[in-house]
């Protein structure tokens, strides 16, 4: 019977997975970059504006929203999220040796490596695998689940997102004039009111009409708990208190640690480098998950001179969910330096050549066979990203040599992570083509037997 | 963070070095008893209060963000170092343990 449970979520895992696990690959990377979107956009837009970019800000967006319309994209990624969570809580109920496996990986072993990888970017980064996934679902709660507020709320949902997102609910134009109150006293007032904190963004409603209304936000690097309460709302032309940040109650706490753990915002430098290196790990996680299902597979065919169908698409799915993500990004931000500044609508092509470069990649794994497919695309992301640093220095005049100097690292680190992604890509692409052939089970036995007979 | 991250490298080394499998690869040895509960007691010891000076630098919120992050991470690079490099992560710790007096002291 428990043999027949684990059997069951074994099934469930390598089916969710496999089905997903391209989506959540692309989910995962681009949520990784997005934790770094003011460095990238800084990166995007050397010259502050003039360059009309989206920025990191494109991948933040993609990494819920898809680039899909409103709200299927939102809908297909808390989908995923859902998925994601329960490949793995069937991912810790089928993996047998947790504690005894903890520190294992063996590498050069091949489907045995896949698998002690997997196992170790999953168990080891957990926590945050967990926390990552369910907090997305926290965050998307009024989709994933709205039967509670229907409940307490009925049809007049407006009135749940106005109290928990209070600073949405702001007075009405009155359609007569009214005087601005200067913004530096209202500021000053915010940050009395709270000990010295700091203002992330100050929003004016209906400037210029007597009903105008101020909104103070409190920046989210304060504190772990994102507070969506702790918003001052003053009135702008008589500068009343309209309403203050009350102590948030405890599930309103609960959800806005959540929300402020899956963000990072209160995150320094160091922590959200260690953010950033989980999220790696979890699109690791994912990748080796797609590469063990086909691996083991394909040993079953190893002899075939076709591969079916079905595992043929798995193959070319996985080439291009991976490797072509990464052209793809590499593409997005080529197309930021070499598009011309003034250009009509550049942004707007800068985010057309990501999806290009995407699509081509498909096309060019699906004309390919297998091993090659991967080396050449590997081989050409490694080659994109370890020249952006140089072809930053021909295009702008804030290349390492600048930077560095300067002390400007958000620059500097931008062009040495490329670097370094197109070093690991190099690596990957040569530790591929220098793969052995899979051999199926039978045939290797077979090896070592003759080899013992040789002796 | 720093000395989260010393103490929790290695704690995870010394609770990696508890297992007969783990000790005989890296020390070519069994571990006795007495070695073997020692270590362990130790390593969950160093784990438990790295916690400490986390939440000392940067408060109990933050701090225990930190912790986690530490945890984590300090435990995948022990385990990448293993099969590439295994006398280095043994280095490591060790000179983990003794840096971390320093660290402490310029924590306080």
């Amino acid at each position: 019977m428990k043999e027949g449970f684990r059997q069951a979520m074994a099934w469930l895992h390598t089916w969710a997975g496999l089905i997903f696990g391209w989506l959540l690959f692309a989910i995962f990377l681009t949520g990784t970059l997005a934790y770094f979107k003011d460095e990238i956009t800084h990166w995007m837009q050397p010259e502050v504006q003039a360059r009309e970019s989206k920025g990191g800000e494109f991948f933040y967006r993609f990494h819920f929203q898809l680039q899909m319309p409103y709200p299927w994209g939102r809908w297909l990624s808390t989908i995923a999220a859902m998925v994601m969570f329960v490949a793995l809580i069937t991912g810790i109920i089928t993996h047998k040796k947790i504690f005894k496996d903890f520190f294992t990986f063996r590498p050069r072993k091949g489907q045995r490596s896949w698998l002690d990888g997997h196992n170790a970017v999953g168990v080891l980064v957990l926590p945050f695998h967990l926390m990552i996934t369910y907090s997305s679902l926290v965050i998307f709660m009024s989709m994933v689940m709205p039967a509670p507020i229907v409940a307490s709320y009925g049809d007049d949902s407006r009135a749940f997102f106005n109290e928990l997102f209070p600073n949405t609910n702001n007075a009405p134009a009155l359609g007569q004039p009214g005087q601005l109150l200067p913004l530096l006293p209202l500021y000053q007032q915010a940050r009395e009111q709270w000990a010295g904190g700091h203002v992330g963004r100050v929003a004016v409603n209906n400037p210029g009409d007597a009903n105008a209304s101020v909104n103070v936000f409190r920046a989210g690097s304060d504190s772990v708990v994102h507070a969506s309460g702790s918003t001052l709302s003053f009135n702008g032309t008589t500068g009343e208190l309209l309403r203050g940040s009350a102590e948030p109650s405890l599930a309103t706490a609960i959800g806005g640690s959540f929300y402020g753990l899956h963000m990072g915002h209160f995150a320094g430098p160091v922590l959200r480098w260690l953010y950033f290196i989980c999220g790696l790990a979890g699109t690791a996680m994912i990748g080796t998950g797609l590469v063990i299902w086909l691996g083991k597979r394909q040993l079953k065919h190893a002899k075939a001179a076709v591969m079916p169908f079905e595992l043929r698409l798995v193959e070319v799915l996985n080439i291009a969910s991976m490797s072509g993500l990464m052209i793809a990004i590499a593409a997005f931000f080529w197309a930021n330096r070499l598009l011309p500044v003034s250009f009509a609508a550049r942004s707007d092509w800068e985010v057309q050549a990501f999806f290009i470069a995407w699509g081509l990649s498909l096309l060019h794994a699906l004309l390919r066979r297998g091993r090659q497919g991967w080396v050449e695309q590997l081989s050409f992301g490694a080659l994109l990203f370890a020249a952006i640093p140089l072809l930053n220095a021909i295009t702008t005049a804030h290349h390492l040599g600048v930077s560095v100097p300067n002390g400007d690292w958000a620059m500097a680190g931008f062009d040495l992570t490329c670097l370094a992604s197109g070093m690991f890509l190099a690596w990957a692409a040569w530790k591929m083509h220098h793969r052995t052939a899979p051999q199926p089970k039978a045939e290797r036995a077979r090896g070592l037997t003759l080899k013992q007979q040789a002796h | 963070m720093l000395l989260a991250l010393l103490m929790c490298y290695a704690g995870f080394t010394a609770l990696c070095l508890s297992t007969d499998r783990h000790h005989d690869e890296l020390l070519h040895c069994k571990p006795t008893p007495t070695r073997r509960l020692a270590l362990r007691v130790g390593g969950w010891l160093l784990l438990a209060v790295s916690i400490w000076p986390a939440v000392l630098g940067a408060g109990w919120g933050q701090g225990l963000v930190e912790w986690c992050a530490v945890l984590m991470l300090s435990a995948l690079l022990l385990v990448l170092l293993l099969p590439y490099r295994p006398r280095l992560a043994l280095i490591l710790a060790g000179l983990g343990l003794l840096a971390s007096p320093v660290a402490a002291f310029a924590l306080s």
